[in-house]
């Protein structure tokens, strides 16, 4: 009987040791099964959508161009294409970004640095990205802010920053998995 | 000959005097740094390119200048051409920024009192940029922002309608204050 209870803590962690080497094992696998799942997709970005005299025209291609370099960054996708690029037609398992215009307000960077609190510049759009047969997969609000330091422009670099963080942090399904759910 | 002693305390003596001097001084320096060069050359238009150039990098100062063959701009170990053919429209703004740059905005942040505020009011001037949206042989979107001294952008903008590249909106010349006062 003693010799039982000795060898008690022997056979745990004998048990336990294994349990989670395999529970690492697992865990370290599955984000990469994951990210080899998503980088199948490709990605095409289209410039933000508003109404005439909503949003300058500087600060729309900022959010363009912006956003395409947060998306190649990130390594998510296979391909970013640029909107209207030709290449992008014969990619079988595309994403189209969709950005709509929200709301824009433009701030004034001396009253940021003067008051702290006031002059605020702002850029929110509707984000929507959907597979070529029109399945949508992410669909959020997401906003641009530069509060402190910085020029106006800013809030575009912040806004494709939190869109990137967006579709990272999005649970994208495989291209197959997107297409079953679609039928 | 008697000497005169009075008087002979220099008026930097204190050290919050002289703590001042050196901050106008370097205040003044920073300005001079960062003021980008107003003169417009028979050459080009001195300016910064904001983003959206291949194979330049974001916020490289250099020379705009408008060619039969497109726009090129030629910074230190850095050139871009948009040819005018590809450009699919061409837009002017203006924008106040603060000038500077790091040096006064960290400089700014260690005068006690708020007088780094008081600072940041005197311390901005405005600025043109010229916004172009183009595509590649691909047929791919891009766009390129550059920024550039007060009413400069529309000087571009013209001599790019003249060779053909297409503006949604007219190109409207600044006017000259003396003649809107006359």
């Amino acid at each position: 009987m003693k010799q039982n209870r000795s060898l008690l803590p022997v056979t745990l962690a004998g048990i336990a040791g294994p349990a989670l080497l395999l529970c690492i094992i697992c865990l370290g696998l599955i984000p990469r099964a994951f990210a080899a799942d998503t980088a199948a997709w490709s990605i095409q970005v289209e410039p933000v959508q508003a109404e005439e005299g909503q949003l300058p025209p500087d600060f729309s291609m900022a959010v363009y161009e912006d956003l395409l370099a947060q998306l190649a960054k990130t390594g998510q996708f296979q391909q970013v294409y640029r909107s209207g690029d030709h290449q992008a037609d014969s990619v079988p398992n595309l994403l189209i970004l969709h950005m709509t215009l929200l709301n824009f307000e433009r701030g004034n960077q001396t009253e940021r640095a003067v008051t702290t609190v006031k002059g605020a510049t702002k850029v929110q759009v509707h984000l929507k990205v959907s597979a070529r047969d029109g399945n949508t997969l992410v669909e959020k609000d997401v906003q641009g802010t530069v509060r402190l330091f910085g020029e106006n422009l800013k809030a575009t670099y912040a806004l494709a920053k939190h869109i990137a963080e967006t579709l990272r942090d999005a649970s994208l399904p495989g291209p197959t998995a997107a297409k079953a759910a679609g039928q | 000959m008697p000497t005169v002693l009075e008087n002979t305390r220099s008026p930097i003596s204190s050290p919050l005097a002289a703590a001042l001097l050196l901050f106008i001084s370097l205040f003044c320096a920073s300005l001079y740094a960062e003021t980008p060069d107003t003169t417009t050359a028979a050459s080009g238009v001195r300016g910064m390119h904001v983003l959206g150039l291949e194979g330049v990098k974001r916020n490289h100062h250099g020379t705009l200048t408008v060619q039969p063959s497109g726009l090129n701009f030629d910074g230190k170990g850095a050139r871009g051409v948009i040819a005018v053919a590809s450009i699919q429209d061409v837009f002017t703004s203006q924008d106040t920024r603060q000038t500077g740059g790091k040096v006064l905005t960290v400089a700014k942040m260690g005068v006690p009192y708020g007088g780094g505020r008081v600072l940041s009011l005197f311390s901005h001037e405005k600025v043109d940029s010229l916004t172009l949206e183009y595509r590649d042989a691909n047929g791919a979107l891009h766009g390129a922002i550059f920024s550039m001294p007060l009413g400069q952008a529309a000087v571009l903008k013209k001599q790019l309608v003249d060779l053909g590249a297409h503006a949604s909106i007219p190109v409207e010349m600044p006017t000259d204050k003396k003649d809107d006062k006359q």
